[in-house]
Order: structure tokens, then C-alpha cells, then sequence
């Protein structure tokens, strides 16, 4: 399987890792609202967040390059928007607010990455399952996780395929056409694979919903 | 365009979270009123399809890179209500596999791209076909379609963002000049990538493009649905000529108290707008105006020229694969 990028660190055997699923989620679900809360006139409080998940994604492994580089793709957007109030109003107001929006996100988001990179999807669906998350919403989830790593397989597949094809290094124009092709044809290829799997599932008595005893 | 947790405020948050959940819901229960016992796999397939597809990057001559977005797709091939399901299932992976969007935020992300996505994709591409029923007709109407979905999106947001904080922290038509700016470029993106797909599918197999609706009154309906739109988009990128929407909506607020209510909660931002701002009203600059105006009029017609062009290689195409199937 090649698509194992999609959940790499989540199968760690750190402490973090072996926490029990609800415990983490709620956790971080708390800590999300006290950030969430927090003005900046109480900075110590979001200086001891920051501090908390530091230490979370350290005892956890997580590779230090990886974290920075996530960061680096959410702060474009992000203070961009906080900028948006001391570019349009005068260089004299709004960076405090600036401030705590940009914080405020950075320090949820490597809450959130904490999370998802120590608990393995299933589990997590799981405790979500039993918090409310719809049986059909999971339902659903269940048959697109299982459809990604099939479809990334077919991706990669027919990458190196167009790869082997292409002579000659392609213009800006050609890198589009391909890119395009191919994921037109994905589409079609996974649609119909998309049908033969139900073909085979009605053979197996498949009604349009799971049978409820499955766990 | 994932909204990550601590941007929004939680009372929006709260009320994104309820709108989402009203809408997921009428288009689960289409779902599990649909009779084909295939929609449930095919609307797997679909979501899974989507999150692959934004994987494959897009070079744009920068270090940065495009990718696909994929709510116009999922709505072509789905409908509109199927698309709302497949992207909701998109955006959870996301946030549950990569921390992208925020947990509470994710109300907010629903209702932007799972549900103001599809919808207004829905209707612009039905508007358009439903005049011009050829392939090429379809072509065009797919790509118009992404480019007002990312458009209706990004505005969604912008509303949401000036709702959070307290009036006058940030200037709606400031925010919408921002968003406008970038988004039609990646509407534009979308467009074309959206339309590359799309010519592909439908010279393979255009029975995969969703059939639209036997209703006596789909006609009239497009109509209405195409005024809709028309509105919308020139609404979005006139207001802030009239500049009368942004101070109207925050006079409204002022006038209810919504805004001395937000007051206390975030005390820094008190001396902001209690001091009445004189250079405010007089600040918004002519040129941010018609910068938005022009992002919006630009972009639509880039979208349109490109669709042409795009269109014309494919008739040749469809033309050449029949006489192949001919001969």
C-alpha cells in the first residue's frame, strides 16, 4: 500500500499513542475552548497552551520538520486575514487582534495535529461514534476511507505509467493537459469500480444500509 | 480555504454548526430515500475521488502550486444534495487525518464548501444546460459553475469572519477586497482544472454527468435559479460601489446593540470602535472598489474564454472519436 503518508505517525507506541481515544479527544476538545476563550490580556494562559503542546508533540515523536512545515502552509492564510484589520485601518490599530487570531489558530492547529497523529482513524471514528457522530455519517466514512487507499493506489499506478510515457521534460501547458487526463480517467476507472463493487455487494445481499450488528 | 479553529468566534461557530447540521440532514435523508441501493458506494467512491484529486498538484510558475477543490465535480456528478454528503465526508478526513479546518470550526467549513459549494454550483450549472444541452454546452456550464462555487464560498466565509468580531474591527468590503482578489484567481484555477476533467468524462462516459431533472417546471426554475446567481455575483462585487451594505449591516447591529453585547466579551477591543473612527467612512478608496469589481468581471471572463477555448478541442475530439467508432 502506498498511500501510508495519509496516516504515518498515528501508529506510533508512545504513551500519547496508548492514551485511550475519548480521553484524547476530549482533551483536546477542553483545551481547543480555554484557547478559544482566553483574551490576550491573559497571555500566561496561551503561554502555558503553548507550552502544553509542545510538550504533547515531543513526548509524542512527532518529527519537529513535519510540525514546522504544516505550520508554514496554515500561516499564509491565516495572517493574512489577521493583517487584514491593521492593513486597512492604519498601521496604529488592530495588531493586538492580529495577534490573537494568528495564536489563537497556530496553537489550535497543532492541537488538532497532536491528535490525529496519535490516534489511528478507526479508533477515533469510533469515540466520535459514541459522542453523537451519525451511524450513517459513519457508515459513509467507512466506505471512503477503505475507497482512498484504492484510489491512491490507482493514482500512483497510472503516475508512473504517464511518467514512463513522457519522453521529454513537459511544458506548463502539457504538465496541465496530463494532469488533467489523468484525473479524468481516474474518475471514470474508480466509478466504475465504484460499480462492480456494488455489483458484487448486491450479490452478497447488500439492502443499502450495513447490517446493524457489524461493529 | 480549510477554516481552522480560533478564527471564528464560538457564538458563529455555534450558529454555522446549526445551519450545517439542518442542511446535512435533508441531504442524508434524500440519500436514504434515493432507491438505488448504489448511491451509498458511489458516493464513497466520489469523496474518496475528491480527497485523491486534491493530492495531484498544479504548477503555476511559482514555488506555490494549484490543486483541485472539487465541489463543482462532486455536484456534476452527484447532484447537488449527493455532492453536499460527499463533501462533508471530504472535509471530516481532513480534518480527522490532517488537523486541516478546526474542530468547531467545522459547521463553518461545512457550510461553506459542503453546502454553499454545491448548491450554487448546482444552479449555475443546471441554468446553463439546460439552454445548451450539447457537450459542449455542458463544458461550460461545469466551468462557470466551479467559478462561481469558489466565489459564493469565499463570500460565505467573508460574512462569517465580519460576524465574529466586533463591529468595525474589520471592514467587511476590506475582507471581501482580499478574498475577491485571490479566490478569482483560484476560481479560476478550479475552473480550468474542473474543465479538464470534465471534457475527459464526457467524451468517455457522458452518462456519468448527472441527467437533470424531469420537472414540468425545470425551466422556470433555471430561470429563477439564474437570476438568483446574477444577483448574488453582481451584489457581491457592486456593494462595495454602493458601500452602502457594509454600513448599513453594521449600523443595523449598532442600532439592535448586537455590538455593545459583543463589547464586554473581548475587552481589547473596546477602544477600537467606541472612539468614532472619523477617517472610516471617508478612508474606503475608490481603487478598492473598482479592484473588486474588476477581480469579479475579470475572472468571469477569463472563465468564459477558457471554457470556449477548452470546448473547441473537445468538439474535435468528441467528433474524431465518432468517426473512429464509425469506421
Amino acid at each position: 500500500m502506498r498511500a501510508d503518508f495519509l496516516d504515518r505517525y498515528a501508529r506510533g507506541v508512545t504513551c500519547c499513542h496508548r492514551l485511550a481515544p475519548r480521553v484524547k479527544l476530549w482533551a483536546v476538545l477542553g483545551f481547543l475552548l480555554v484557547v478559544m476563550a482566553t483574551p490576550l490580556s491573559h497571555w500566561p494562559l496561551l503561554g502555558l497552551a503553548g507550552c502544553l503542546v509542545a510538550a504533547g508533540l515531543t513526548l509524542a515523536e512527532i518529527p519537529r520538520q513535519y510540525v514546522v512545515q504544516r505550520v508554514a502552509w496554515l500561516l499564509p492564510p491565516v495572517l493574512g486575514l489577521a493583517l487584514a484589520g491593521p492593513l486597512s485601518r492604519g498601521p496604529s490599530e488592530g495588531w493586538e487582534l492580529a495577534l490573537l487570531i494568528s495564536l489563537r489558530s497556530v496553537l489550535s492547529f497543532l492541537a488538532g495535529l497532536w491528535l490525529v497523529n496519535t490516534t489511528p482513524f478507526e479508533p477515533l471514528l469510533q469515540s466520535l461514534a459514541e459522542i453523537g457522530l451519525p451511524q450513517r455519517f459513519v457508515e459513509l466514512l467507512a466506505f471512503m476511507y477503505r475507497y482512498c487507499f484504492v484510489v491512491f493506489d490507482e493514482l500512483v499506478r497510472m503516475r508512473t505509467a504517464q511518467r514512463a510515457r513522457t519522453v521529454s521534460p513537459p511544458s506548463l501547458w502539457q504538465v496541465w493537459r496530463d494532469a488533467t487526463n489523468l484525473l479524468g480517467m481516474l474518475l471514470i476507472r474508480s466509478l466504475n469500480r465504484a460499480e462492480r463493487i456494488h455489483g458484487a455487494m448486491c450479490s452478497r445481499g447488500w439492502t443499502g444500509r450495513l447490517p446493524k450488528n457489524q461493529s | 480555504m480549510h477554516i481552522p479553529d480560533g478564527v471564528l468566534s464560538p457564538g458563529v461557530c455555534l450558529g454555522t454548526a446549526a445551519i450545517a447540521v439542518v442542511g446535512l440532514q435533508q441531504a442524508f435523508r434524500h440519500l436514504d430515500q434515493s432507491l438505488a441501493t448504489r448511491t451509498v458506494p458511489l458516493t464513497g467512491m466520489v469523496a474518496a475521488l475528491v480527497f485523491a484529486g486534491q493530492m495531484v498538484n498544479f504548477p503555476i510558475g511559482l514555488p506555490a502550486s494549484g490543486h483541485l477543490i472539487g465541489g463543482a465535480l462532486a455536484t456534476i456528478l452527484l447532484g447537488p444534495r449527493g455532492a453536499c454528503v460527499a463533501l462533508s465526508l471530504v472535509l471530516f478526513v481532513q480534518m480527522a487525518l490532517f488537523s486541516d479546518g478546526g474542530k468547531f470550526a467545522y459547521g463553518a467549513n461545512v457550510v461553506n464548501m459542503a453546502l454553499v459549494a454545491p448548491w450554487t454550483a448546482w444552479l449555475v450549472f443546471q441554468a446553463i444546460r439546460s439552454r445548451f444541452p450539447s457537450p459542449r454546452g455542458n463544458l461550460v456550464a461545469g466551468m462557470l459553475a466551479a467559478w462561481c462555487s469558489v466565489l459564493a464560498s469565499a463570500a460565505c466565509f467573508c460574512l462569517q469572519f465580519w460576524l465574529s468580531y466586533p463591529a468595525g474591527a474589520f471592514p467587511l468590503s476590506r475582507v471581501w477586497l482580499l478574498m475577491a482578489g485571490f479566490h478569482s484567481l483560484i476560481g479560476v484555477g478550479e475552473a480550468l482544472i474542473t474543465g479538464g476533467i470534465l471534457s475527459v468524462v464526457l467524451i468517455q462516459r457522458p452518462d456519468l454527468v448527472q441527467a437533470p431533472h424531469p420537472v414540468p417546471s425545470a425551466k422556470v426554475r433555471s430561470v429563477i435559479g439564474a437570476g438568483v446567481v446574477a444577483a448574488l455575483l453582481i451584489a457581491a462585487f457592486l456593494a462595495p460601489f454602493a458601500s452602502e451594505l457594509p454600513d448599513g449591516l453594521e449600523k443595523v447591529a449598532q442600532e439592535t446593540g448586537f455590538d455593545s453585547r459583543v463589547a464586554p466579551a473581548s475587552p481589547i477591543l473596546l477602544e477600537d470602535y467606541s472612539v468614532p473612527l472619523p477617517g472610516t467612512q471617508t478612508e474606503d478608496p475608490l481603487w478598492s472598489k473598482v479592484a473588486t469589481a474588476l477581480a469579479g468581471l475579470l475572472g468571469t471572463t477569463t472563465v468564459l474564454l477558457l471554457s470556449w477555448l477548452l470546448s473547441r478541442g473537445m468538439a474535435s475530439r468528441v467528433k474524431s472519436t465518432e468517426e473512429l467508432h464509425a469506421g
